[in-house]
C-alpha cells in the first residue's frame, strides 16, 4: 500500500513538472526576431517540388535595399527541412527579370563586346565560431565597413578577430548554379592588407573566358556538349576557339564559365528554376561536413543567420535581411 | 566466511577513522515509520534535487569561464560539445524549476496540516529561509551564461533592486561592483552562485535538519503520537532516498535529452530593443511592479513582497493555537487561499501580458 502511495506521489509531482515544462524550456525571447524551423523528413527532397517541403512551415523574410536599392523592399519565402545527415533550404522570390548575363560576350560588327548585365544571387551567412553581436545585428557587424575605415582597404567583408568565423553560402545564377552548386566560402578577420572573405578548400567558382589580349572569348562549346538550361557554358564543356570566322552578329558566349566544384568548396549543392517571374532555389548540404570552414549543424542547438539578395547587381548593391534564428524541430 | 572477512575489514577501517561511535549512532537512529509515506515525499525529493543541483553545478563549473567575452562560449561548449553536456546542464536547469514547484507543494502541505506549529516553529522558519534562497540562486545563475535573456533579465532585476528605498542603489552597486554590468558583476554573481549562497544554503539545511532531528516530524493527523511505530533511519530511509535519487536522475536526464535546456543569443549590451520575458516563478512579482507605478512603485517592488515574506516567516508565531486539523483553522487557511489566489491571479495576468497578448 505504501509503495502504491509513493508511486502516486511521484507520478503527481512528475506530471506537474512536465505540465509546467514549456515555461522553463522556452527561451524568454523579447525581441521580434524571425524563427525558421527546420522540419525533420525521412528522405531528402528530390527537387524543388518535392512533397517534403510541405512539412516545413516557411517564413517570409523581409529584405531592405542598400546602396543602389536604397529605399526599396522585397521579400523571400524560405523553407528548410533536414534529414539524419543533410539540411535543405528552399527560397522563392519574385524577380521580374532572370539575370544570368554576367558580362557575356556578344559578337557585333566584327568586335566582341561585353553585354551589359550582372546576375541574380542569394547568400546566407552562418556563424562557424561566434561573431560578436552577429546574433543581434546580423550582417551589419561583418558587412559594409564604412568607407575610409582602416580595415576596409581590400574588401568590405570580414570579422573583427581571428576567433570569429562565418560560413558563407553564395548561390549565383550565372557562375555557380549552372554547375549545380553554390559557392561555399568562409569569413575571417579583415586586416589592413587582406579582406576577410575566403573560399573553402577545393576548386570551384568560375573561369574567365577571355584571350590573353583581353579582346575576345577564348573558348566555345565543345562538340557534343550542350549549354546549361540558362544558356551558360560550363568550363568543362568548353574548347578553345580555333576559327573565329564561324561567329555571326548577335552570337553570345559565356564570359564567366562555372568550373567543377570539388572538396569543401563544393559542399553546397544547388537546384533552381526561373518561371513566371519568380526564382525558386534549393540549396543542400551535409549537416556536418567535418570541414573546419563550415558550420557544423547540431540539431539540438539554434543558429543565427542573415541573408542578402542581389538583383542583377554587384556586391554592395543588395537587399539585406535582419538576422534570423534557425531551429530544428 | 567471506562476509566475516569483509565485516572485519570494514570494522578496521571504521576504527582507523574513529567512526565507530558515529556508526553506532547512525544504526541506532530511528525515524517514525510515516517518514516513508508519500505525503512526506516532497521533503525527500527536495533533498535529492539539491544534491543533483550541486553535482551538475560542479560539472558545469569545470568548463565555465566567468568573463563576459568567453562566458557564453564556455557554456555553449559545455552544452553542445561535451558528451552528455546538454543532459547535465538540463538536469541543473530542470532541477531548479522542479525544486521551486516541489518547495511550493512542501510548504502548502505544511501549511494545510499545521506542521509549523509548536514545537516545530524553527523547522518552518528555516524551511522558508531555504525557499527564499532559491530565487537568489536563480538570479545569480541567470547572468552566468551571458546570454541575452540572462543579461537583460538581470538589468530588470537590478532596476527593481535599485528602487528599494534607502538600500536599493547601494545593494545594486555592490552586486555590480560599479555602474555597469561587466566583468566585475559577472565575477561577483559567480562567486555568489557557487560559493556564498551554497555555503549559506548548507548552513540553513543543517539547521533545518537539526530542528527536524530534535523536534521530530509532525505527526499524521488523527494518529496517536504515543503509539507511533518507528523504523531505522539506516538503511530504510537512506535506501529510499537513494532509490529516489536514481529515479529522478533518470527522468530528468531523459527530459534533458529530449528538451535541450535553453541558451539564448549571446548578450549584446547595446541591443536595447531586447525585452526579456519573466520566468514563470517571477510572473507575479513582475506584475506587482507593473501594477504599481510612480510614487506607488515602492509598494510593488518592496513593501508587498517584504510583507508576504514576513507573513510567511512569522506564521508560527502568529498562529499559536495548538489545533492542527484544517477544519479548526479555517481562518488561517482561507487567508492563505486568498493570498495564493492573489499570487496565481497576478501570475496569470503576467502570463497573458508577456506570452499571449504580446505585441511585436
Amino acid at each position: 500500500m505504501m509503495h502504491v502511495k509513493f508511486t502516486i506521489g511521484l507520478s503527481l509531482c512528475l506530471a506537474l513538472f512536465i505540465g509546467a515544462l514549456h515555461f522553463s524550456a522556452s527561451e524568454a525571447m523579447g525581441a521580434s526576431k524571425q524563427e525558421l524551423i527546420a522540419a525533420k523528413v525521412k528522405s531528402e527532397p528530390a527537387g524543388l517540388d518535392d512533397a517534403a517541403w510541405e512539412t516545413s512551415k516557411g517564413i517570409v523574410v523581409p529584405f531592405e535595399g542598400k546602396e543602389a536599392f536604397a529605399g526599396k523592399h522585397t521579400s523571400v519565402t524560405v523553407k528548410t527541412v533536414y534529414t539524419d545527415d543533410g539540411i535543405f533550404f528552399l527560397y522563392q522570390w519574385k524577380d521580374a527579370n532572370q539575370s544570368v548575363t554576367k558580362e557575356a560576350w556578344q559578337y557585333e560588327k566584327g568586335n566582341w563586346i561585353h553585354q551589359k548585365g550582372n546576375e541574380d544571387r542569394i547568400s546566407m551567412l552562418f556563424e562557424i565560431d561566434r561573431i560578436n553581436n552577429f546574433a543581434t545585428k546580423g550582417c551589419a557587424v561583418v558587412c559594409h565597413v564604412p568607407d575610409g575605415a582602416t580595415n576596409a582597404r581590400e574588401g568590405k567583408f570580414g570579422t573583427s578577430t581571428d576567433a570569429e568565423k562565418g560560413d558563407l553560402w553564395h548561390w549565383k545564377a550565372a557562375r555557380s548554379d549552372p554547375a549545380g552548386f553554390a559557392d561555399d566560402g568562409w569569413l575571417t578577420i579583415i586586416s589592413e592588407k587582406k579582406g576577410g572573405r575566403k573560399s573553402d578548400k577545393g576548386e570551384g567558382g568560375d573561369k574567365k573566358n577571355i584571350t590573353d589580349d583581353k579582346s575576345k572569348p577564348k573558348y566555345m562549346i565543345a562538340q557534343g556538349k550542350s549549354l546549361d538550361k540558362n544558356g551558360i557554358l560550363l568550363a568543362s564543356h568548353a574548347v578553345e576557339i580555333t576559327d573565329y570566322s564561324v561567329f555571326k552578329d548577335g552570337d553570345t558566349i559565356t564570359y564567366c564559365m562555372p568550373k567543377n566544384f570539388t572538396d569543401s568548396f563544393g559542399d553546397i549543392k544547388a537546384k533552381s528554376r526561373y518561371a513566371n517571374g519568380e526564382w525558386t532555389v534549393m540549396l543542400s548540404r551535409k549537416l556536418d561536413t567535418a570541414n573546419p570552414d563550415d558550420t557544423a549543424f547540431n540539431i539540438k542547438r539554434k543558429y543565427n543567420f542573415a541573408m542578402a539578395l542581389f538583383d542583377n547587381s554587384g556586391d554592395e548593391d543588395s537587399y539585406d535581411s535582419e538576422v534570423i534564428t534557425l531551429k530544428f524541430k | 566466511m567471506n562476509d566475516m572477512r569483509v565485516e572485519t575489514r570494514s570494522q578496521k577501517i571504521i576504527e582507523l577513522l574513529s567512526l565507530g561511535e558515529s556508526r553506532d549512532r547512525l544504526l541506532a537512529f530511528e525515524v517514525p515509520k510515516d517518514a516513508l509515506t508519500w505525503t512526506r515525499f516532497c521533503g525527500s525529493l527536495l533533498l535529492v534535487l539539491l544534491i543533483l543541483l550541486f553535482f551538475s553545478g560542479i560539472f558545469m563549473a569545470f568548463y565555465y569561464s566567468p568573463v563576459p567575452g568567453t562566458a557564453y562560449d564556455s557554456v555553449d561548449f559545455a552544452l553542445f560539445k561535451i558528451p552528455f553536456g546538454s543532459v547535465v546542464k538540463g538536469i541543473h536547469h530542470y532541477s531548479w524549476n522542479l525544486l521551486l514547484m516541489v518547495m511550493g507543494i512542501h510548504l502548502g502541505r505544511s501549511l494545510i496540516l499545521g506542521s509549523y506549529k509548536a514545537p516545530r516553529q524553527m523547522v518552518w522558519v528555516t524551511g522558508v529561509i531555504i525557499l527564499f534562497f532559491v530565487p537568489l540562486f536563480i538570479i545569480t545563475g541567470d547572468l552566468l551564461p551571458w546570454d541575452q535573456t540572462g543579461y537583460w533579465s538581470t538589468q530588470v532585476r537590478l532596476s527593481i533592486i535599485s528602487s528599494v528605498p534607502f538600500i536599493g542603489k547601494s545593494a545594486a552597486r555592490f552586486l555590480l561592483g560599479g555602474s555597469l554590468t561587466g566583468v566585475v558583476a559577472l565575477t561577483r554573481f559567480y562567486i555568489f552562485h557557487i560559493l556564498l549562497l551554497p555555503g549559506f544554503l548548507v548552513l540553513f539545511l543543517a539547521m533545518h535538519f537539526h530542528f527536524i532531528r530534535h523536534r521530530g516530524l509532525s505527526e499524521p493527523l488523527g494518529t496517536d503520537p504515543v503509539f507511533r511505530p518507528r523504523i531505522p533511519f539506516y538503511p530504510n530511509l537512506v535506501n529510499r532516498w537513494l532509490f529516489l535519487f536514481i529515479i529522478v536522475s533518470v527522468v530528468l536526464a531523459i527530459i534533458s535529452r529530449h528538451w535541450t535546456p535553453p541558451l539564448g543569443d549571446p548578450a549584446d549590451p547595446t541591443d536595447s530593443s531586447y525585452i526579456p520575458k519573466p520566468e514563470w516563478w517571477v510572473l507575479f512579482l513582475n506584475q506587482l511592479v507593473s501594477v504599481f507605478k510612480g510614487g506607488l512603485a515602492v509598494l510593488g517592488s518592496t513593501l508587498i513582497p517584504a510583507g508576504l515574506a514576513g507573513l510567511l516567516i512569522g506564521l508560527p508565531f502568529m498562529d499559536r493555537s495548538p489545533y492542527r486539523h484544517p477544519a479548526g483553522r479555517w481562518k488561517i487557511l482561507l487567508s492563505a487561499a486568498i493570498l495564493s489566489g492573489f499570487i496565481i491571479g497576478l501570475s496569470i495576468m503576467g502570463y497573458l501580458e508577456h506570452f499571449v497578448l504580446v505585441k511585436h
